[in-house]
């Protein structure tokens, strides 16, 4: 997607600018710039290593590039406290990590009392994630490696975030699954979410992807799923 | 033959059966042993004769105990130093709680100001304060490499990063003191303390004995207490980033 600079504090969602990372001696990230707007699924694609996972991480500050912007709704998102950040945007890991307790506990950690105690916010996000209400009291430790990748999705989603970032979110799902977490994020996305998904499954991406962003060699290619991903 | 030379005969005939049984064995440890045995003569004799000196010069037990701390900081660092600032960690993690439980028993005279009194107890409290920091610190070094996806889980949904860190760290200091709870409960059933035995070999009542044992028992726990939850919150600061990010090892 074509973009200029001046126009990067105007954008409604994230906008990323000159992002440079390195880990060691390897430059992983290098002038990496792109717009995640709300509303459209952004897929970031490449060879393992690329950087995908890096760059995700950069846009709830969980890793701080060493050159370039990323700001959220035209704020720099140095200048917001990191834990409201990632409220807003909210981060699913490439492992589905379950806290101790139920999914029930999972989906309602960290959330108000008042948020916590709303059984339809957290049967919502089950759903949104493939997943019935009946889950809500089951051992979250005892749960499969696709269902637990589905109650990290429902776990973020329950923070009704501005923002979702999965890294590979359809790594531990059959097919099935995947084409409806897709079809959800594709709805989530029209509702006004703004979603940003690290993936190698290029299928997937260029189901639900409104733009692509192609990573190689550090640096970034922006274009149409048509363009990057025929 | 008197009965020091016997002693010292004895312990050598026991070190060189085991030499002598490890290489019967092929279990190639015969060296292993002997160089053990020797160094621990030689430590023996030379805390033997500086304890020896400090008896009769006591300011050098000020000096005597920081050596003590300096080698326990040592210790325990090395197995933490993976962390930025892990010798310091160790210092303060060791020397704070033991030096000031060493300072409350004196102050309150349940132990007399004398060298003799305070080395092996301010040695004792030490080596307790550095096996707390070890485990502690070990496990929590363990957790920052192998338990990254945990912590990072819950700063995405939006912990503080000393939040995210505080299960981590109740485990490793939970961990790091069973041990020690494990021996003040099993004292006198499964083993006899050390410094219980020391006291009875030394002439001393096994009443007394055991009342001196169970005030270096009682104060061992909180003083190991204090080390683990020390180098918990030092180990935190250490491995807490600027914006709420932890350090990946």
């Amino acid at each position: 997607m074509p973009h200029d600079d001046a126009r990067a504090d105007r954008i409604d969602g994230i906008a990323v600018r000159g992002v440079r990372l390195a880990r060691g001696e390897r430059v992983v990230l290098r002038d990496v710039s792109f717009d995640a707007p709300k509303g459209a699924v952004t897929a970031l694609v490449g060879p393992s290593g690329a950087g995908k996972s890096t760059l995700l991480r950069c846009l709830n500050r969980l890793l701080v590039p060493e050159a370039g912007s990323v700001a959220l709704d035209g704020e720099e998102i140095g200048a917001l406290d990191p834990c409201a950040l990632r409220r807003r945007a909210g981060l699913v890991g490439q492992t589905p990590t379950m806290l101790p307790g139920s999914v029930r506990e999972n989906l309602a950690y960290g959330l108000d009392p008042a948020a916590a105690a709303e059984q339809p916010r957290l049967t919502r996000a089950l759903a949104d994630a493939g997943l019935d209400a009946a889950f809500l009291d089951r051992p979250a430790g005892e749960l499969s490696g696709g269902e637990r990748a589905r109650v990290a999705l429902a776990r973020a989603l329950t923070r009704e975030p501005e923002l979702l970032l999965l890294d590979e979110p359809t790594a531990a799902l059959d097919a099935a699954v995947a084409r409806h977490v897709g079809a959800t994020l594709a709805a989530l996305a029209r509702a006004g979410l703004g979603i940003v998904i690290a993936t190698h499954d290029l299928p997937f991406a260029a189901e639900i992807a409104d733009q692509v962003v192609a990573l190689r060699d550090g640096a970034a290619t922006i274009g149409s799923p048509a363009e990057l991903l025929a | 033959m008197s009965q020091p030379l016997t002693q010292l005969l004895a312990s050598a005939a026991f070190a060189l059966a085991a030499a002598a049984l490890a290489y019967r064995q092929r279990l190639h440890l015969s060296r292993a042993l002997l160089l053990a045995s020797l160094r621990a003569a030689v430590q023996l004799a030379v805390v033997g004769a500086l304890i020896a000196l400090v008896f009769r010069v006591p300011a050098l037990a000020i000096a005597f105990v920081a050596v003590m701390v300096a080698t326990a900081s040592l210790t325990a660092g090395s197995r933490i130093r993976a962390l930025p600032g892990a010798r310091r960690i160790a210092v303060a993690a060791i020397a704070l709680p033991a030096i000031a439980a060493v300072g409350v028993l004196l102050a309150v005279g349940a132990f007399a100001a004398t060298p003799r009194a305070t080395i092996p107890t301010a040695g004792i409290l030490i080596g307790g304060a550095m096996l707390s920091t070890t485990l502690t610190g070990r496990r929590l070094v363990e957790g920052l490499a192998e338990g990254i996806d945990e912590i990072e889980a819950r700063l995405a949904l939006g912990d503080r990063a000393r939040d995210a860190l505080a299960p981590l760290c109740r485990r490793a200091i939970t961990a790091a003191l069973v041990p020690l709870i494990d021996q003040t409960r099993s004292a006198g059933l499964v083993t006899l303390p050390g410094t219980f035995v020391g006291l009875v070999l030394g002439g001393a009542s096994p009443a007394t004995a055991a009342r001196v044992q169970l005030t270096v028992l009682l104060t061992l726990l909180l003083v190991q207490l204090l080390s683990a939850l020390l180098t918990a919150e030092l180990v935190t600061r250490a491995a807490t980033l600027p914006g709420e990010r932890v350090l990946t090892l």
